[in-house]
């Protein structure tokens, strides 16, 4: 097999390189759940994982206080998405984290 | 004193004959550098709004301005008598001239090696050029300061442009202990270039064993990512490098040294404090010189 090739299986076999990311949320009204991400799928996503679970985060703790643009909903299942919509690891930790999480 | 009279007298009719044209022909002049400088500034910050290129809008403000201030001095010496078509022929000679000149000789005079909008190191400062001129260049540091460099000290030091290549490499260095796991921290040092999305997928992220030192094993990564994004994903390499690791278990490895003392003789409690706090007499430097 030639050197190309292996290199070929070994990129799409190893680690994987997701081409952005996304925080997906959900935000819990009287009658329904909303799912939403930031960057909106319109937008182009972070190019960075660091910044999108620091954005997670953030969003997280904005979801503890009690401010009053939060009082029509609440903010679950925060947690980071690649561009195609899969879960991303947590880079500090190398495992699915969600905060806030609520089984819908 | 009379001696000086003819001459005084000479300027005088000068200024009888032609005193109303010279004046009026200065207020043209100095009228219109201050419409000229005006309109350059305006249009500057309109064009600034329109477009983000900061050299294309310096060059285009730039040769509207030359073309303005040909307009104003032929237009400035219409008063005196002098005839348009002639001032305009004899500055077309002198643009001619000029641009003939700089081709001629542009390879023998130093220029700088940066444009503006170039982001430069020069001696210990690195920031983004934002004016040249014959004399000095000026900078913004990325800590918000605004410096004015000579170009004699820029030419006579080492200067960095990191516009002229479009990708960077990063390093990650990274001290280990003797008795961790060396293989899977290589992996993990590798894996976390790897899944990055801004690390270039071709010169390949890479890991090498750098140093086997006294009381560290030392590996680098190495990956090469878009210049103007090198600062951002070191950054955030260095901190998923730490948190990774510490996740994974392998200790890094801190200055240290070991020391281990085998006597084989009861040691004198007294004694060697003693030897160890004695305070040299003068005689001792006496000695030692």
């Amino acid at each position: 097999m030639k050197i190309a090739k292996v290199l070929k299986v070994i990129d799409q076999g190893w680690v994987q390189k997701p081409e952005g990311f996304r925080v997906h949320f959900q935000k819990k009204t009287d009658l329904e759940i909303i799912t939403d991400f930031v960057p909106g799928t319109d937008d182009a996503p972070f190019d960075s994982d660091v910044t999108a679970w620091r954005t997670a985060w953030k969003l997280y703790q904005s979801t503890q206080s009690e401010h009053p643009d939060f009082g029509q909903g609440k903010l679950i299942n925060i947690y980071v998405v690649d561009a195609a919509g899969n879960p991303v690891k947590y880079y500090a930790t190398n495992r699915h984290e969600v905060f806030n999480p609520n089984k819908v | 004193m009379v001696d000086q009279f003819p001459k005084l007298i000479k300027i005088k009719d000068v200024l009888t004959l032609y005193g109303q044209d010279l004046v009026q022909s200065m207020f043209f002049l100095v009228v219109g550098l201050i419409a000229i400088r005006l309109i350059i500034k305006l249009f500057k910050r309109t064009l600034s709004k329109i477009t983000p290129n900061v050299p294309l809008v310096s060059a285009i403000s730039n040769t509207i301005y030359v073309i303005l201030l040909v307009t104003v001095i032929t237009t400035a010496l219409v008063p005196i008598g002098l005839d348009t078509r002639n001032v305009l022929r004899f500055l077309i000679i002198i643009s001619l001239v000029t641009v003939a000149l700089i081709i001629i000789f542009r390879p023998y005079i130093p220029s700088l090696p940066f444009k503006v909008g170039n982001t430069i190191k020069t001696g210990e400062l690195l920031g983004k050029v934002e004016s040249t001129t014959f004399l000095n260049t000026r900078m913004r540091t990325f800590d918000g300061k605004t410096v004015w460099i000579p170009n004699s000290k820029i030419l006579n030091d080492y200067m960095i442009n990191y516009h002229l290549t479009p990708s960077r490499r990063v390093n990650l260095d990274v001290r280990i202990r003797y008795d961790q796991d060396l293989m899977k921290a290589k992996q993990v040092l590798e894996a976390i270039m790897i899944e990055d999305p801004r690390t270039l997928a071709k010169p390949r992220p890479i890991v090498y064993v750098t140093h086997l030192l006294e009381d560290c094993v030392t590996i680098g990564g190495r990956c090469w990512v878009d210049n103007l994004k090198y600062w951002r994903v070191r950054c955030d390499l260095l901190e998923k490098t730490k948190l990774r690791f510490d996740n994974e278990g392998i200790a890094f490895a801190y200055p240290q040294r070991d020391v281990h003392v085998y006597n084989k003789t009861k040691l004198v409690e007294d004694a060697p404090i003693k030897a160890s706090c004695a305070v040299p007499k003068d005689d001792d430097f006496e000695d030692m010189q």
